[in-house]
This record gives C-alpha cells, structure tokens and sequence, in this order.
C-alpha cells in the first residue's frame, strides 16, 4: 500500500516568473529511487484539509539530486503554496516514485529518441535528457519544446548546458506560440500540421527509436497522431499527461447533519453516469451496491471483498458504515469515500455519487 | 484550438493515460473491472491447470504444463500491479478467492461471473484428465490470444504495455496445446478429442461476453474496447475452426 516518506526541503529556485524547482533530502534515500521520467506525489494540510499533488522529477539519474518542477497553477492551492511559501528546512512528504513514462536504458545502445514537452511538460522529459545523455554515450536525442514565449521557457538555460555538455547529441527545437523567432516552421502551436512540417523538414521520425510526449492534452493527439502517419507502433509512444488536468482546491465536503435513525429502510439517492435514482433499501442485509444492482443500475464492482476499489462511490448526505476497507487510505475515507460493496446505511438518508 | 479539452473528449480521440491521476472515475472502474476479470482468470486459469500437470503422460508434456502454470500466475501478477497503482491490495487479491474452485462439469452458467469472483465464466468447469486440459488449453488459447490483441489497444498504457508484453507469451501457450493436441491425434484419440471439443467450443466461445453488452459504447468512448464481443468471437470461431478441420477435427453449431 501506497506510504508517504518525510523529506527535506534544501534548495527551492525560481527557473522563470510562475515555477520553482525544488531540491529534496530524502530522510531514506532508498525508498526515492527513480527513474527518469517517474514523479512524486506529495501530500499537504491545507486549513486542515489534505492535499496529494503529483510533480514529475527533473533530475537525471546521475545528477546525484532528487528534485522536482512546480509550475504555479491558476488556483491551485499546492503550486502557489510551493511557489510562494515553500523555503529549504520545510518538510515534506511525499510518496516513493511512480510512473510508467521510461524506457530501459542500455550502455551499448545508439538509439535516436524524440521528446515533446509543452511547457512544464518538460519536467519528466528533462529528467529522461539527462540520463539518456548520460548512459547512452552512443544514443541522441532530438527535443520539441513548445512555449508560449521566450520568458515562460522553465530550463532554458539548463538545455543549453547539456547541448554544449553532450555536443551533437542534442538537438532541441523551441517552438514559440509568439514571438521570438521569424520563422514560420518554429512559430506558432505543435499540432498534426506542424508536426508534419517538422517531420519532412527537420526530424527523421523513420529513423527514431522512442518518442516521449508530455504536455497538454491537444498537442499530446495531434504528436501522436503524426508520429503514427509516419509508422511509429504505439510501442514506441510513451505519453504522460498531468499538467492541464489537475483540479485546483477541492471543495471541503458538506458536513451532514447528526444522522437520526427512524425505521430500518433508508431512503437511498444514488448518481451513476449522470443519472439520479431514489429507492428505498433496507439498512441490513444488502450492501449499498447490492441495492443499487437491485434497483437496475450498471454499478461497478469486481471483487467485493473490499480489496480491488472497483466499487468507489462518495457519500455526499448520511452515514454508512463500512465493513472491510483493504483498498482505501485514511484521507479519502475523510473525504466521504466509500466501497460501496461493504457499506451498509446507518442514517436514514443516504446520497451517494459514483462519479466523483 | 484550445489549450485543454475534457478528459473524456481526450479519451474518444484517441487520447492515452498513463498514470491514476487524471483518470475519471468511471473509466477507473471500468479498467479495473478490465484487470480484475483477466487476473481472476488467468489466477483461475493457473490453478486449474496446476493439478493436470501431473497427470501428463511424458516430461515434455509435464514442463509444458508446468510452464503454462508459472507464466499464467506471471501474467497475473503483472496485471495486478497495475491494479495496486489504483490502491488494490495485491497480497489481499491475491488469495481472496478460492482459485482452484470449480463448479459440476454439467453446470450451465452461461456468461455469468460468480459472486466477487471476476474469472471469465469458461474457468469455472472442472477440467476431466490431461486430453480434456490440452483441448480446452488449444480453444481457449487461442480466444486469450484475439482478447489479447484488442486488449493491448486499450488507452491505459501501462496495462496496455502489460497486455503487449503478455501476448506472445499466451500465444505460445496455445501453440504448446496445439502441439500436445497433434501428439494425442497420432496416438489416435480422435473421438475423445472430438468430445472435449464439442464439450468446450460454446463454453470457450461464452467467454466472449454479450453480443448486445450495454457497456461497448462507454468502454469504446474511454478507448478500452476497439472491437465488439461479436467481431472478436467471429474472429475467434473462424480462426480455430479452421484450426480443427486441418486437424481432422470439427467445431460444432
């Protein structure tokens, strides 16, 4: 089961306007080995509320470091709280490393690699830079990095070092949505079209070996797309999608009145795709999923027995008591998360939501 | 176009996740139900064939059985520690059903599943001595083998890289079945290979699920599904009757 390590925070530097990157001092340096292009997921009380974001590693594997990028997002409780309060001694918490966007590195291999980033999609692509630079020596890698301008470029500089470090061994194509350079091919948004252009012109697709893509979730299509035109199996395509999509501050959830038993049914509100149903069930000897099956609703479940989390719901009026929990943590049990499939009505009114 | 876009519109052009954190919840848990019915089953799978294994009639036989044991328990694992990176707790799971439990060899069950047991309903027959266990291995081997292909297009891509590194492990599994299916006809047990076939072709082919399932068009809009029950089991009867007739076999119906 997932558990959070303490850390130390010892540097945190500003790489442009709205990101930081911040430097960590494991407390057990062996439970945050990575690899490249994997991210932590850390956890902080906010107004006794807990937050978990997730940020990927910007280190290499031979960097010696364990570091991460925080790009401020609009509202985002956890960004703005790294970006502007976050300060070397504070500690914190976070989960071992996760994440399937990697490839096995090999000394002997001379593999060409292509990367995407779009803005601090960078982050786990930087990370996977650095060690194919560094345990490849017969490897390249050719990066797209699209920008809106110049001044929102996190780890301009950095790239810079590591093409006059590894000479010929990165290429890196800035792609501005405006501005800064005169030429149409490196102007404007990576989608398809552009791709497409870069593919005939400039990059040899038929000749890459491994393509990773990071960034919002239209660019990651259109890159994609292009890269199948030009015969790349999904094999080859490793994508990671975070940025755009992480909420900002969740709403502290509704505080249920003292539930009052009055008879043994319960009065039972269940949302499911969008669809809304009333039914009465009993409070015993039927879980609230088994009532929501009953009442011919498609609820999921698969093994019932508390252990796989298919049958997560979140109880949003009245009280259950929940039998076994193998699949849930503590936080998002408080945050009114059940298994449906071990939850019985305590209250006599119950409004539970599949969809959130 | 815009810098974002939903999840779901991600998801039905085409769109990959390759992490639990932007994971809606209902695609969550029609993945997990994805994971759950192929680990319930190839768990299911490898504990039934665990006591054929001593039943083969020569050391090739017993290593080949013995081998389909191990790699299918393999699978499994490699699966469920997808499911862990969603919170499922893989020492619960894997114990939490009894998978070497099977109903009558006459039960009908049709495609249901039992209980929280998410196996694939052809894994709860008994299998009757060593011939029945390398024809029911050959059909259903080569139904694991289409599932297989469409599943390793479902847009979860750690599962996905899963399910393709699994692949030509489970292709090989019936080639194994085929080849023992060959060795058992030389030695002249035509009829009684006939029997088995006969008695597991609807069996195998109800693992295919619903023609009708209510499900397809969600699970085609996340991309978890490419194909319907019916295309694939149309796949599937074409492929291993073709396989049987070369054999001087005949698939039923």
């Amino acid at each position: 089961m997932a558990r959070f390590h303490p850390l130390t925070v010892t540097d945190v530097q500003k790489t442009i306007r709205d990101a930081v990157v911040v430097t960590l001092e494991p407390d057990d340096p062996a439970a945050f080995a990575f690899l490249p292009g994997q991210y932590l997921t850390f956890r902080h009380d906010f107004d006794g509320e807990e937050l978990r974001r997730s940020y990927s590693i910007c280190a290499g594997l031979d960097d010696g470091l364990l570091q991460v990028g925080i790009k401020r997002v609009e509202g985002g409780a956890f960004s703005t709280w790294a970006n502007e309060a976050l300060q070397p001694g504070d500690r914190l918490e976070a989960m071992a490393p996760m994440g399937n966007f990697h490839t096995a590195l090999a000394p002997d291999a001379a593999r060409h690699y292509l990367g995407f980033a779009g803005g601090s999609g960078i982050t786990p692509v930087l990370s996977i830079v650095r060690s194919v630079l560094a345990r490849e020596p017969k490897s390249r890698f050719t990066l797209v990095y699209a920008n809106r301008a110049v001044n929102t470029i996190m780890f301009r500089e950095e790239l810079e070092d590591l093409k006059n470090s590894y000479l010929g061994r990165l290429n890196v194509i800035h792609i501005l949505e405006a501005g800064g350079e005169e030429i149409d091919l490196f102007t404007g948004r990576v989608d398809a079209a552009k791709c497409a252009q870069l593919f005939r012109l400039w990059i040899d697709v038929e000749g890459a070996d491994m393509a990773f893509i990071c960034g919002p979730e239209p660019m990651m299509l259109g890159i994609a797309q292009a890269l199948r035109e030009h015969g790349m199996s999904d094999a080859q395509i490793k994508f990671e999608l975070f940025a755009s999509a992480q909420p900002g501050r969740l709403k502290r959830r509704a505080v249920s009145a003292a539930a009052q038993s009055q008879g043994n049914t319960c009065a039972a509100t269940i949302t499911l795709d969008g669809a809304v149903q009333n039914f009465t069930m009993p409070k015993d000897g039927q879980s609230v999923l088994e009532a929501a099956i009953a009442a011919d609703m498609d609820a999921p479940f698969a093994c019932k027995a508390g252990v796989c989390s298919t049958c997560r719901a979140r109880v949003l009026e009245g009280e259950v008591e929940m039998i076994a929990n193998h699949a849930l943590e503590d936080y998002e049990v408080e945050r009114g998360y059940v298994l449906t499939c071990q939850c019985y009505p305590l209250s006599d009114r119950l409004v539970v939501d599949y969809d959130q | 176009m815009a810098d974002t876009m939903s999840i779901a519109d991600y998801l039905a052009r085409g769109g990959v996740l390759s992490n639990p954190e932007n994971v809606p919840p209902r695609y969550r848990a029609e993945l997990m139900r994805l994971m759950a019915t192929f680990v319930d089953s190839e768990m299911a799978g490898s504990a039934g064939f665990a006591d054929i294994i001593n039943e083969a009639p020569g050391i090739a036989e017993r290593i080949a059985a013995a081998r389909i044991v191990l790699e299918k328990a393999d699978h499994a694992g490699r699966v469920l520690a997808v499911m862990a990176e969603f919170g499922a707790d893989t020492a619960k799971y894997a114990t939490h059903q009894p998978w070497t439990a099977r109903l009558a060899r006459d039960a009908d069950i049709g495609p249901t599943r039992s209980g929280g047991d998410m196996r694939l309903s052809v894994f709860h027959y008994p299998l009757e001595g060593w011939l029945d266990a390398v024809v029911m291995n050959v059909l259903m081997g080569r139904a694991v083998t289409v599932q297989l292909a469409e599943f390793s297009r479902v847009s979860y891509q750690p599962l996905a890289e899963a399910f393709r590194a699994i692949l030509p492990v489970e292709t090989r599994h019936a080639e194994l079945g085929e080849e023992g299916l060959r060795k058992l006809l030389e030695d002249g047990a035509l009829e009684a290979a006939q029997a088995s076939v006969d008695y597991w072709w609807p069996r195998v082919a109800a693992s295919f699920g619903a023609a009708d399932s209510t499900r397809l068009d969600q699970q085609r809009d996340f991309g978890l599904r490419h194909r319907s029950n019916a295309e694939l089991l149309a796949d599937w009867r074409a492929d291993t009757a073709a396989l049987l007739a070369e054999m001087g076999l005949r698939a039923p119906g």
